[in-house]
């Protein structure tokens, strides 16, 4: 909806026609001979030592799988392999052009797409360099190992045994992975090479590629990024979303700053092997015939899409050739449609029943590794016993590198009987990095000249007056003012920083949070998104793995589940999946909204603090907000921050002194000690605060009890030690938020503290939460949500009864017992 | 300055003792060694001596009372002495004397008090009571059990407790006895026909011990008889003999018999643990089962299999005596393989005892009665005392268990036979 862009109905109405172009089909049709001219004998016989490599590699694990024996090498392993036998030299030909500062992302599938980017690595960096990158891996630890195998003949070889046996020993589980076998077979990378994170979630990868991309993109950083992905993969949202969100029209549009006018340099590579596990796409559950039609539905150059014969390593190398010729002309994103077949099951229990034996044997007969030798021979590159002298090699190494990673010595496991806390360390960075960036923020104006933050130096900072009495509200400094100035000054400190989201530019955030931020911020650092939930957070995953900080937002907490797997499986574990190898500077702001009725009211703070590895947090304060926002915008964890719609407009109430004006932070885990008394605590989180305020205020002025209130501003990690300190003088606790009652996280702090404090407690705790309906209309708010008289009914009914009080809302036992029989 | 008498602890698992009677009151002046009160536990009662010299300052607690151990129960001291950091629980308003007082000038506050104990007697005789409460009363030293529940669900929470400390335990019996008097003229009620009076603690312990015994076992008895004419004889010879010998009885050879043909029978001198362990004891240790003023108690005779007839005599007598007099340790009175209840000397015929969980069977000996038996055509008159086993079927077949008492008859018809082995 930006201004700069006309839309107007006479162009808009106009009659025409869309144009399509064709889209080439397996164009590539030239012989080894006539590429002899083009390559180097050397590199050719290379490539075919790299497909053999692959091979082995995957048979190795189908043996380890099936017999438990490898060339004699007897072990065992329980774990998922999802093996690529067949698609091995799609991976070489892909690979054969990209260095280093080229990313690669996979999927389940993805040990040979994995390898190849790595030999070619290796193959493209000087002795010098390869040595270094060993050396500075952990420290060393897994050169070390590989070192003492044997001697090699040569450094490139050192590398490839250090490359296969880090990679095989994560596979095993071992701590001499790549990442102490906290990731595994589906998870596997190595940074140094440029061979990002495969992902055991179908796509998963396509978002996460695609903000890989984005920080290339935003922080002039070389190369590109491909995107390895199955046809299987075709059926999931969040890659169309993906799709669509490297290729939004405003990177050529309003994205004018220098340099950062163009497409996202980003290849997205779908390997086509015909079947998603054992689905068949083409002809049963996809609708695009030939993949490489997709293209044409995302953009007007239909995103350069062809479909590759993946079974020619030449033919994917000519194709790599020309589209990086693409994205290097900022035209991207490009597509391919790769054509490969995997020869083996979807993993070892497949009975392929989903295809015919002959099917398999055809596709056998013109396996690369049989057709691909013989073109070479015919083409008197080699004769055909170097090529056996290669497979007599490679089986060797591999057989080696088995030995040791299969061997418990050589390579063990992670104790965890001796270090119980190997994980636990693993789970969050917990680092303070106040700047990603190395340049100088890029931004339109000084910040003291942006607008919002002139009217802000002129706000009250707290909400009542020395006589008690509210300032205006106009005139007070608010929650999203409290949300917007710490985010203003990382912009101004941290280069890397990007925030997107739905209409958050124009519109300043549905909630005007980051109203004025346009003023001083190109569109490169500040954007509006797609409606595309998972490709939000998902790109936000990919930028900070390479080494950005993100701060995105879903709008609404309704929408989580628009961005379960981004939030739940990859922003959450990717830090420890990876051993701590990958930070995780991810902030994801979320809504907890009202008066929108059901699917736009709902506190979901339970699902985000029931995943391990995400920080949560739920400020209720100005005070708190901007001290959790400082501390989250410092820090290198995933956080994802609620809010709540019910306060933005509020001032700060309770902190002494009001917000400061400088920079502070709140210690996650911290809790917030609102109010203290000695009669009963009430422990509260998110806008439910304020009716525990007026709930203690009629307790003291009617009934002269006093209440504590503690909110919780965070939830992951929380320190109960405050919350402890209370019960124990108290003894009664009632826990009040607007979550629905059951699941509610509160229920989780209730069983701790009655755990934790059981002999101190005068009575059960009680949770007061929103009944366990959909949100009515907000004109029966007051019979959803909890008010202040549900929680003095809690306290009268369950805790102390209150000499004079009359509950009304309590619930008896019996009537509880009907609640939960019913389910409501 | 004043010093406090403790509750002393009666056994290592006694928490907390039952006042029986104050032998001193308040401005009695006693001697390092003079018996202040009595009181029981559980299973057996005692004389507490004084280890203060003075005069009695206050008692804060009163008959009847139950006190948890190590807690102060009366202050001694030189006359007037402050004596206020001695009322357990810190208490601001010291109960004891001023207690009464109080409860002497305001008729208001007794019926208070009253209220508070009618509460006490607690319908289920279960205690509702919140962990915070528990703790408190715990510290503090009351008895939770006197507080009026005002929580929810009749739960005591801790202002009840706190009320109770800040109004002192109740003093009632004597707060009744001498507030009526004055209550007595207006209301001028007449005399009760009957007398309530609270069960003590060791007949709420046999009440208890009785009560779970016939509902968590499968028991039955059997009655079986033996020619007592051996043990008869021998028992003359005994008594001819006198000196030590002379004290041994009827009973204690028929105890002596048991622990040597017990051990042939493994489950009778057995526990059971929970609902599916049995405990096999590798000795026999003998309760015998004594009646007392104050109700039933079954001292043990430890390794009984391994004492001579003479020991176990002896050692009957003094357990018997020692728990008569109330002086026996509570470690005594547990630690039971098997028990013999022996109501022979009342003229009993046969009887079902009923046994002391978590033994697995007891022996009732009944008295002797003559009996017609024939032989070889002829009628002839022969003394036969009978016996009662009743054990617990679900440890115990009725077969093991008949065969137990058959060669337990046979063992004592041939007393002197089983005496040379």
């Amino acid at each position: 909806m930006p201004k700069s862009l006309y839309y107007g109905p006479n162009e808009v109405r106009a009659q025409s026609v869309i144009h399509f172009q064709d889209i080439p089909v397996n164009a590539y049709q030239k012989t080894v001979a006539e590429e002899r001219a083009n390559f180097k004998d050397e590199d050719l016989i290379r490539i075919y030592r790299d497909i053999t490599i692959l091979r082995e590699f995957e048979s190795m694990l189908t043996d380890i799988k099936t017999k438990s024996v490898y060339n004699g090498v007897e072990t065992t392993y329980p774990g998922p392999a999802h093996l690529s036998v067949g698609q091995e030299a799609a991976c070489v030909g892909q690979a054969y052009l990209m260095t280093p500062n080229d990313y690669q992302f996979g999927s389940h599938r993805s040990h040979s797409e994995i390898l190849a980017k790595a030999l070619s690595s290796i193959e493209k960096l000087s002795d010098e360099e390869l040595l270094k990158i060993m050396e500075g891996f952990l420290g060393g630890s897994c050169l070390r190992a590989v070192e003492k195998m044997g001697p090699t003949s040569s450094v490139k070889e050192l590398a490839v045994r250090f490359i296969l046996y880090g990679t095989l020993s994560e596979i095993f589980a071992r701590k001499t992975g790549f990442h102490m076998g906290m990731g595994g077979s589906m998870h596997a990378f190595f940074l140094p090479f440029g061979v990002y994170p495969n992902n055991a979630i179908v796509g998963g990868s396509a978002p996460i590629a695609a903000g890989a991309a984005l920080y290339k993109k935003v922080n002039d950083k070389p190369g590109f990024v491909v995107c390895n992905i199955g046809d299987g993969s075709l059926g999931c949202g969040p890659v169309w979303e993906a799709l669509n969100f490297a290729a939004m029209d405003q990177f050529k549009t309003l994205w004018t700053e220098d340099g950062k006018q163009g497409g996202m340099p980003i290849l997205f590579n779908i390997f086509n092997n015909g079947y998603g596990m054992g689905g068949q796409t083409r002809g049963e559950t996809m609708a695009y015939d030939m993949l490489a039609r997709i293209g044409a539905g995302i953009t007007p150059n239909q995103m350069h899409s062809e479909r590759v014969d993946g079974f020619n390593p030449l033919a994917v190398i000519d194709a790599m050739k020309r589209k990086l010729e693409i994205l290097k002309k900022g035209e991207g994103p490009v597509l391919m449609d790769t054509l490969t077949y995997r020869f083996c099951g979807h993993s070892v229990s497949d009975q392929n029943a989903y295809r015919e034996r002959s099917e398999i044997n055809d596709w056998m007969e013109v396996d690369p590794i049989i057709t691909y030798r013989k073109n070479l021979v015919d083409a008197g590159v080699a004769a055909d016993s170097k090529f056996e002298e290669i497979l007599a090699e490679t089986r060797e190494r591999m057989t080696n590198i088995c030995r040791h990673a299969a061997d418990p010595e050589f390579s063990p496991y992670c104790d965890f009987k001796a270090a119980p806390q190997v994980v636990e360390r693993l789970m969050f960075s917990n680092e303070k990095v106040p700047s990603f960036g190395t340049d100088e923020p890029r931004v339109l104006a000084k910040k003291e000249d942006c607008p919002r933050v002139q009217q802000i130096a002129g706000k009250m900072r707290k909400a009542f007056d020395e006589n008690g009495k509210a300032y205006s509200k106009m005139k007070t400094f608010n929650y999203r003012d409290a949300i917007f100035e710490p985010l203003i000054d990382k912009f101004y400190e941290d280069s890397t920083l990007v925030a997107y989201g739905e209409d958050v530019r124009d519109w300043g955030g549905a909630f005007a949070v980051y109203r004025g931020l346009p003023d001083v911020l190109p569109h490169s650092r500040l954007f509006n998104s797609p409606i595309s939930e998972a490709a939000i957070v998902g790109s936000a995953v990919g930028y900070a793995m390479c080494g950005g900080r993100a701060v995105v937002e879903l709008m609404y907490a309704d929408f989580i589940g628009r961005a379960g797997d981004e939030i739940f499986n990859q922003m959450s574990k990717w830090q420890a999946m990876s051993a701590g190898i990958l930070k995780m500077p991810v902030i994801l702001r979320v809504s907890v909204g009202s008066k929108y009725g059901a699917q736009h009211s709902q506190d979901w703070t339970a699902l985000c603090a029931h995943i391990p590895g995400l920080k949560v947090c739920f400020p209720a304060t100005p005070w708190e907000a901007k001290g959790l926002m400082q501390s989250a915008l410092n820090g290198t964890d995933p956080v994802v921050f609620f809010e709540s719609q019910r306060i933005y407009d509020v001032g700060e109430q309770f902190h002494e002194g009001g917000v400061p004006a400088e920079s502070y932070e709140i210690e996650f885990g911290d809790t917030n000690v609102v109010r203290t008394g000695k009669d009963v605590t009430i422990i509260t989180l998110g806008a439910a605060l304020y009716r525990a305020v007026k709930a203690a205020d009629e307790l003291k002025a009617k009934y002269g009890m006093e209440a504590e209130i503690i909110n919780l501003h965070s939830m992951v990690p929380l320190n109960y030690e405050k919350i402890v300190a209370s019960v124990k003088k108290t003894g009664r606790v009632v826990l009040v938020s607007d979550a629905c009652q059951r699941g509610s996280f509160l229920n989780d702090v209730a069983a701790n503290i009655t755990d934790l404090c059981f002999d101190d407690l005068d009575a059960p705790c009680v949770v007061v939460g929103a009944r366990n309906w959909i949100t009515p209309p907000f004109e029966f708010d007051e019979f959803f949500f909890p008010q202040p008289s549900w929680i003095i009914d809690a306290i009268h009914s369950k805790i102390v009864p209150i000499p004079g009080y009359v509950a009304e809302t309590t619930p008896s036992e019996v009537e509880q017992m009907r609640r939960f029989k019913a389910g409501v | 300055m004043a010093k406090a008498v403790i509750m002393p602890k009666a056994g290592i698992t006694v928490e907390s003792c039952i006042i029986g009677k104050w032998l001193k009151n308040v401005g009695d002046t006693v001697n390092v060694g003079d018996i202040l009160f009595t009181y029981e536990t559980d299973k057996a009662s005692f004389e507490c001596e004084s280890t203060e010299a003075g005069e009695v300052l206050a008692l804060f607690f009163n008959d009847g009372d139950e006190v948890p151990c190590f807690t102060n129960v009366c202050a001694i001291g030189n006359k007037g002495e402050d004596y206020s950091d001695l009322v357990p629980g810190g208490a601001a308003a010291a109960p004891g004397e001023e207690k009464k007082e109080e409860v002497k000038e305001e008729a208001k506050e007794e019926k208070k008090a009253e209220a508070a104990i009618e509460k006490t007697v607690s319908t289920d005789g279960e205690l509702r009571i919140s962990p915070r409460a528990k703790a408190l009363a715990e510290n503090a030293g009351v008895d939770p059990k006197y507080a009026e529940a005002t929580g929810p669900k009749g739960r005591i929470i801790e202002r009840d407790v706190r009320k109770l400390m800040e109004n002192g335990m109740p003093v009632i019996e004597e707060a009744k006895a001498e507030a009526a008097p004055a209550a007595a003229p207006a209301k001028a009620a007449p005399a009760p026909e009957f007398e309530d009076v609270k069960f003590s603690g060791i007949r709420k312990v046999i009440a208890k011990s009785m009560m779970n015994s016939l509902q968590s076992m499968a028991q039955l008895t059997n009655h079986h008889s033996f020619d007592a004419t051996s043990i008869q004889a021998f028992r003359k010879e005994l008594k001819a003999a006198g000196g030590e010998v002379g004290g041994i009885t009827l009973g204690d050879m028929v105890l002596y018999a048991v622990s040597r043909t017990l051990l042939n029978w493994k489950d009778l001198n057995a526990n059971v643990i929970g609902d599916d362990t049995i405990r096999y004891f590798k000795h026999v240790n003998l309760g015998v089962a004594v009646d007392t003023p104050r109700g039933l108690m079954v001292p043990t005779i430890f390794n009984a299999d391994e004492k001579s007839l003479l020991e176990i005599s002896k050692e009957v007598k003094s357990l018997a005596e020692a728990a008569r007099s109330g002086a026996i340790s509570p470690d005594l009175l547990s630690g039971g393989s098997f028990t013999v209840s022996n109501l022979g000397a009342t003229g009993v015929e046969m009887f079902t005892p009923v046994i002391n969980p978590p033994q697995t069977a007891i022996l009732g000996v009944c008295g002797i009665t003559q009996r017609v038996r024939e032989a070889n055509g002829q009628l002839s008159v022969y003394p036969a005392m009978g016996l009662s086993l009743t054990y617990d079927h679900r440890v115990v077949d009725g077969s093991p268990a008949s065969k137990f008492v058959s060669e337990l008859c046979k063992n004592l018809e041939k007393f002197t036979l089983l005496l040379a082995k």
